[in-house]
Parts: structure tokens; C-alpha cells; sequence
């Protein structure tokens, strides 16, 4: 009794419910609905004007809370209370994708199980550990809430400790580690001098990587660290090839991104971009 | 509070600014006035990679990175648009591997859309919209996984990647897959260039759209965004002289920071 006492508390309504909350839920259901009904009614054309206009809308709202002048301390303007509200609509929107991503997973395992198919036997692991983590993450979860359900028995803190902390983290932890030799291929055949350009990184890469190693600084130590040509030890030339070659490239690539992701939003929130998305521009 | 932080008057002024030269391009394109995109090798290729894949018989895999619906997928997303039209038209198939769940609704309709605008609505398979994880070397791996099962023949890898990005293109490159990459990172721009064919570097990926349609508001916001670019060079090097003859804290940099 007190194990279905305490799953019935978790769906019971948030503390602060009120009639504002109800009216917010209700409009929200009302809206979506509206809105649904309009996607389904329209024509092609009409649907089009009616994603532009919802588009435009959205993106209204978070540049005018952006762009309007604000007062106080904390500094905020009319829209600024109504930020958080509205992300967490969105993550909850979001949220709902979760379903989709595990719908397509069981689609193409599942087809892979009932076909038959070369390596089925992986897409079982799939559905056995996925049912696995699905159960007991829950049940280590709601072990954790502030009014925990009661822990009947003692075994499923125990497996989720094995999936999680004694498999899943070393795996990735594992798959990590693997960046070392990948990064050691890679850069083997990228600083092969075939050509000038190829000349030049490998230069500056022996620079940058003598200069962050004691080594490096052991084999110019000889300069006087107030010497003239004290420029010239490798710890001192490292950190100006980093400092000042690239990090001006790096800004400069910046720049044109942070440019190219203005006009990009412009197009998306002004719908000009659809042409490319979801119809032929007109 | 939790919120964004808020403009001052130098970037009201300035974002206003750049929107009305951007939007102002737009118009004049598509009023007809011609405008030049000069060639960018890392998009050219696409074309060819798509075309490998055909003469091959072998699937095309597009990743759009690890991000979740934001402006670097949404880009990543228009290239794939353009990427399934071309292997539509010569029966190519493509497979996309998603890691965000928010990304995978829209990639699939993009994908359905762009099979049936390229005429051949009948290509679209449901299951070569992959969701893989949510999990980075899950994703990772997965992906690798699909490589190998399916014995692509290019890989084209466009969005926000991050430390799989060297198990991907290893993996792809070991498999004797065509690789063309874009990113708007500048960390991950050196793990493409050692491991791909061919790389789209900085803001050359948000110029994709345009490059590979030539349609007029795409390429007035290309080059609208190019003199924005120029003006703020010219800022710059203005900057730079002044700062170097006055010192720092000269009435530019006052007003840059909002302040004066």
C-alpha cells in the first residue's frame, strides 16, 4: 500500500497550482489546438504564411526582450520575467523528441531482429539494454526524490551502480582514451612536409609542442631569460606563436562564423530561407 | 533570474545596422542585380563525392554533428537538403545518423521533402533516418558502426562536432570513404583538415546554402553579410590606429563598449 501511495503522489498536481495555472495550461491547450487545426485546414500556401508568422513571433519575443531598454537591478524590461517560462516550455517541447529518437532506435532494431538479419544479436543487446537502464535508472531515480518511494529491496541501487557507474562510464571513459592514437594518426600524416604549407605547420607545431614541455625549455635553457634574444627560447616562442599567429586566425574566423550565423537567423526568423528547408522558393 | 543579458546601444545600433545591409542585399538580389560568390573547393566537391558514392553503388552518410535545433544544424540541414536532392536524382541512397532528438523530426521531414521535390518520393526510406544516441562517443561509435555495416562511400559530416569528430573521420578515412566536412568551430576545423578530402573552413559553411543554390536571397545575404564583414574590418583597422596613436581607452572604444 505504501509502495502505490507513493507512485500515486507522484502524479499529483505541483504545490503552487492556482487558477492562474489552470488558465495558463488551458490557453496553452487552446492555442495548440488552433494551431493544429489551422496546419490541417490550410492550403499549402496558407500553411506556409502560418509557420512564417509563428517564426517571426517567436523570434520577436526573444530579440525584444534582448534589444529593450532595461531598468533596475536586476537589470530586466517587461518580457525578462517571462524568459524562463517560455525555455522551459521549450525544453519541454523538446523532451518530447526523446519518444521519436527511441521510436526510430526500435524500428531499425526491431527490423533487424524479426528479419534475421546479419548481427540481429546486437540489435537484441540493444532491446535488453536499453530495458535495463530504462528500469532500474527509474528505480535508482525515484529513490532520490524528496519523498522517496520505499526501498523494498536492495538489488536495484546495486545493478544500477554495475550498468552505470561499472559499465557505461568506463565505456565512454574507454572510447575517449582511443583520441590519443587517433590524434597521433592523424597528425602523423598531417605534418608530412609535402608541400610548403604542410612545411610550415609542422614547424610551428614542433615550436608549440617543445615549448609546453620541459624538455624544450631544457634545450634553450643556455639563453639568458633577460638576454636580448631571450624571444628565442622555445617555452617564450611557443607562447607567441599561440598568442600572437593564432589566435588573431582564430579570431578572424570567428568574426566571419559569428557574421554568417547573423544573416543565417535573419533568414530563418524573416523566412527567407525556406526555399532551401521545406518548399521551392517561388 | 536566469535570463540573457541585454543589449547596449552599440549593439542595438549595430545589429540594426548589419540586419538592414543583410535584408537590403536580399532585396537588391532578388530584384535581379547579379552578384558573384567566388568558388569554394570544400562545397565543389560535393557534387563529386555524391557522385563517387553512384558510381560505386555504395550509400552516402550525412551526420549534422552533435548539436541540438540551432542556427550551425539548421545550416547543416539545408546542406543535406541539397545533398539528397542530388543522390535522388541518380538513385543514391543517403543515410543520416542523428545524435540530438530534437533534430530528428526535422531532419526527417527535411529528408522527405527533399526526396519529393527531387521527384522521386519513392527513395524515401523511413529507417535511413537514424536517431543513434544521445550519448557523444555512443554517437560516436554508432555512427562509426553504420559506416562500416553499410560500406558508405562518402561521409559528409556538416554541424557543430566536438571530440568525436577525430573517431568519425579516422574510422571514415579507414573505411576508404570520401570525406567533405564543414564546422563553425575553430577547434575542430584542424581534426577535419588531417582527416578529410576536402574542408569547409569558418564562415565558407554558412555561405553552403547559397554556393550550392545560387538562389537570389540566399546569395544577397551571402553577400550582404561579406560587406557587413568589410565595414567591420575597416572598423577594426580604424581601432587599431587609433589605439596605437592615442592609447587605449580613446572614445571608440567607449562607445564600442556601450558606455559614453
Amino acid at each position: 500500500m505504501a509502495l502505490l501511495r507513493s507512485v500515486w503522489s507522484l502524479f499529483q498536481p505541483a504545490p503552487n497550482r492556482g487558477v492562474l495555472l489552470a488558465a495558463i495550461v488551458l490557453a496553452a491547450i487552446i492555442s495548440v489546438a488552433i494551431l493544429y487545426a489551422l496546419h490541417r485546414t490550410l492550403g499549402p500556401r496558407g500553411r506556409r504564411w502560418l509557420i512564417a508568422l509563428v517564426t517571426f513571433l517567436a523570434g520577436l519575443f526573444f530579440g525584444l526582450e534582448f534589444f529593450w531598454p532595461v531598468k533596475g537591478d536586476p537589470a530586466k524590461n517587461f518580457l525578462t520575467d517571462w524568459i524562463e517560462p517560455v525555455s522551459t516550455m521549450i525544453a519541454i517541447i523538446g523532451a518530447f523528441t526523446v519518444g521519436l529518437g527511441i521510436y526510430s532506435l526500435c524500428q531499425v532494431h526491431g527490423r533487424n531482429v524479426a528479419q534475421r538479419r546479419p548481427g540481429w544479436h546486437n540489435s537484441l543487446t540493444f532491446f535488453a539494454a536499453m530495458l535495463a537502464m530504462l528500469v532500474f535508472g527509474l528505480w535508482e531515480h525515484y529513490l532520490h526524490l524528496p519523498q522517496p518511494l520505499p526501498e523494498v529491496v536492495p538489488w536495484p541501487k546495486g545493478i544500477y551502480e554495475i550498468l552505470f557507474n561499472g559499465l557505461f562510464a568506463p565505456l565512454q571513459a574507454a572510447t575517449f582514451s582511443l583520441l590519443a592514437f587517433y590524434i597521433a594518426s592523424a597528425a602523423y600524416r598531417a605534418f608530412r612536409i609535402r608541400t610548403a604549407e604542410a612545411g610550415l605547420m609542422m614547424a610551428a607545431a614542433f615550436i608549440v609542442m617543445l615549448g609546453q614541455v620541459p624538455f624544450g625549455a631544457w634545450l634553450t635553457s643556455s639563453i639568458p631569460v633577460d638576454a636580448g634574444w631571450a624571444f628565442f627560447r622555445l617555452e617564450v616562442l611557443g607562447e607567441w606563436v599561440m598568442r600572437w599567429l593564432n589566435m588573431p586566425a582564430q579570431r578572424g574566423i570567428v568574426f566571419g562564423v559569428a557574421i554568417g550565423a547573423l544573416a543565417m537567423s535573419l533568414r530563418i526568423w524573416l523566412s527567407l530561407e525556406r526555399g532551401t528547408f521545406f518548399t521551392e522558393q517561388s | 533570474m536566469g535570463s540573457l543579458e541585454h543589449a547596449n546601444w552599440f549593439m542595438r545600433i549595430a545589429f540594426f545596422a548589419m540586419s538592414a545591409i543583410i535584408v537590403g542585399s536580399v532585396i537588391l538580389a532578388q530584384r535581379g542585380r547579379a552578384m558573384f560568390i567566388r568558388r569554394i573547393p570544400g562545397l565543389t566537391a560535393i557534387e563529386d563525392a555524391v557522385g563517387r558514392a553512384t558510381e560505386m553503388g555504395r550509400p552516402i552518410l550525412f551526420s549534422p554533428g552533435l548539436d541540438g535545433i540551432n542556427i550551425v544544424t539548421l545550416q547543416a540541414l539545408a546542406i543535406l537538403t541539397y545533398i539528397i536532392k542530388l543522390a535522388a536524382a541518380q538513385a543514391t541512397r543517403v543515410i543520416v545518423a542523428i545524435r540530438s532528438p530534437t533534430v530528428y523530426p526535422v531532419a526527417e521531414e527535411s529528408t522527405r521533402e527533399a526526396y519529393d521535390a527531387a521527384g522521386r518520393p519513392e527513395l524515401y526510406r523511413p529507417e535511413d533516418v537514424r536517431f543513434i544516441s544521445d550519448e557523444q562517443f555512443a554517437y560516436g561509435l554508432g555512427t562509426v558502426g553504420v559506416m562500416a555495416r553499410e560500406h558508405v562511400a562518402t561521409n559528409f559530416l556538416f554541424g557543430g562536432f566536438y571530440a568525436e569528430s577525430l573517431i568519425l573521420t579516422e574510422n571514415g578515412r579507414a573505411l576508404g570513404a570520401v570525406q567533405v566536412a564543414g564546422c563553425p568551430d575553430p577547434t575542430q576545423i584542424p581534426f577535419f583538415i588531417a582527416t578529410c578530402d576536402y574542408v569547409v573552413i569558418g564562415d565558407e559553411y554558412y555561405a553552403a546554402s547559397a554556393y550550392l543554390t545560387r538562389e537570389p536571397t540566399l546569395t544577397g545575404s551571402l553577400v550582404g553579410q561579406d560587406i557587413v564583414k568589410a565595414i567591420l574590418i575597416a572598423l577594426a583597422a580604424v581601432g587599431i590606429g587609433l589605439t596605437t596613436a592615442l592609447g587605449p581607452g580613446h572614445f571608440l572604444t567607449v562607445w564600442l563598449g556601450g558606455g559614453g
